[in-house]
């Protein structure tokens, strides 16, 4: 790897980056987990360590997946600050940051997160155990892979990185991934409406009743989990008079 | 109720508390995960499993949720799994389905519950860490950023803990205290549990249905899974 971090160096940025979201707050939002991480390089990279992570007091904030890819870079103009200067860090960060935080927020919690938990729905309706280990492991795999390629990616391109994300195959990349989570929704919904249909017309009816029900409430702005719990004494009340 | 396995549920929360909103978010405080793990604590995974998928099924919907409506998926999916299989260990296996059910309706209160408790307690670590100054030298910057980072993510998880601590014996009482005592209870629970895995079918429909190219990609799992299963 060209440049004055090791792979050990790097690799104890990623780790306390795992951490990036423990002291999120609402003035300076990740500053301090980014100052926490820079703080295990900062040594190789200025001698003095303080005014580097002073320069990253500022507010930051974007995606924690991405934001391995982020302090990669980082590092990397920080490595070349004395052609560059401070400002130019600064506006990397603002620049990276965001453009990274939309992508991430689209494939981590927009295509990969709902994937992995209807996959692992899937797998626990129909009592598959391994299915759902081998989902937690393989998300989990996924996830360290991207953070620590990240870092690695994010500190070989430094500025490139920004060039490299706003590139319409990244898009393309993104469009699909939301696809393959939308088909496992269907597949979701699928298995649900087949193991009603098994249960019979009654179940069927229920299912849709209530449906049409939560589609009405979701449109008065009440979370389906509230339209969940106000059903519950409903349910009883309704089976008290039946009975 | 066997006391220390409270403890070790409330300990669990902390963990995945951490890992929640700490920690790398790798999907272990995901009811359906951690339903798994509050089953081969207590030794009955079939029913915890089941209170953990229903949970996950209303709670897709506030998969993609950031800020102050997300539920607290941790203290709900361990007070609802936790709260099921302690009552099984006190009523044995009378009428699973309103067990199972009253275990989703508590995981589902314990949500919102914990989400109060989370935001309250958190608005005071965030003062806190909104008053960190970085130290002139270099070794006690070191010293207090990591004191902030593991202070702050040891808070997270001691808040859920207690959250646990103090709602699963009252949920898993509860539950033990209703079986049996109320007519069409039992019916009415079975109902609500059939009816819950359609909040997830219009959140579903809700989610792909927006755009026509992602329609076709659910429309198509839609049509597998009918033809198939």
């Amino acid at each position: 790897m060209s440049g004055q971090l090791t792979r050990r160096d790097l690799a104890r940025v990623f780790t306390r980056l795992l951490f990036l979201q423990a002291t999120v707050h609402r003035r300076g939002m990740q500053n301090i987990g980014l100052m926490h991480a820079l703080d295990a390089a900062a040594p190789r990279l200025s001698r003095n360590g303080t005014s580097l992570l002073s320069r990253h007091a500022e507010y930051f904030n974007t995606n924690p997946h991405m934001a391995p890819l982020v302090v990669g870079g980082v590092l990397r103009i920080e490595e070349e600050a004395e052609s560059a200067g401070p400002a130019s860090v600064s506006r990397f960060k603002q620049a990276a940051a965001s453009a990274l935080a939309a992508a991430g927020d689209v494939f981590f919690m927009g295509a990969l997160k709902p994937l992995a938990l209807t996959l692992a729905c899937l797998s626990a309706i129909y009592s598959f155990f391994p299915g759902l280990v081998g989902i937690l492991v393989l998300y989990n795999a996924a996830v360290f892979y991207c953070r620590y390629r990240g870092i690695t990616l994010g500190y070989a391109r430094g500025w490139g990185l920004v060039e490299a994300f706003s590139r319409p195959s990244v898009q393309r990349l993104l469009g699909i991934a939301r696809g393959v989570a939308a088909f496992a929704g269907g597949l979701l919904a699928g298995a649900i409406l087949s193991r009603a249909r098994t249960d019979g017309i009654t179940t069927v009816a229920i299912l849709l009743g209530v449906t049409g029900l939560a589609w009405l409430a979701s449109r008065r702005g009440i979370t389906a989990p509230r339209v969940a719990v106000i059903l519950f004494p409903v349910s009883w009340i309704v089976a008290m008079v039946l009975k | 109720m066997n006391m220390s396995e409270v403890v070790s549920l409330a300990l669990i929360a902390g963990l995945l508390a951490v890992d929640d909103r700490a920690g790398w978010q790798g999907l272990f405080a995901e009811p359906v995960f951690s339903s798994l793990l509050v089953g081969m604590v207590t030794g009955a995974v079939g029913p915890a499993l089941h209170v953990g998928v229903v949970l996950q099924l209303v709670w897709l919907s506030i998969g993609q949720a950031r800020g102050t409506r997300r539920p607290n998926v941790v203290v709900g999916g361990l007070v609802g799994a936790g709260s099921a299989c302690l009552a099984l260990q006190r009523t044995g296996d009378p009428s699973d389905a309103f067990i199972v059910a009253t275990a989703v309706f508590w995981g589902l209160l314990a949500g919102e519950a914990g989400a109060l408790i989370a935001r309250a307690a958190s608005g005071w670590r965030e003062r806190r860490l909104g008053e960190f100054r970085l130290p002139a030298t270099a070794e006690a910057a070191s010293r207090d950023l990591t004191l902030a980072v593991f202070g702050s993510a040891l808070f997270v998880g001691a808040v859920d803990a207690l959250s646990v601590l103090v709602m699963l014996p009252v949920a898993t009482l509860a539950t033990v205290a209703f079986t049996g005592r109320v007519a069409g209870a039992a019916a009415g629970a079975a109902w609500w549990l059939t009816s819950l895995p359609a909040i997830a079918l219009l959140i579903m429909a809700q989610a792909f249905y927006q755009t026509r190219s992602v329609a076709r990609f659910a429309t198509l799992g839609l049509l597998i899974a009918l033809v198939a299963l």
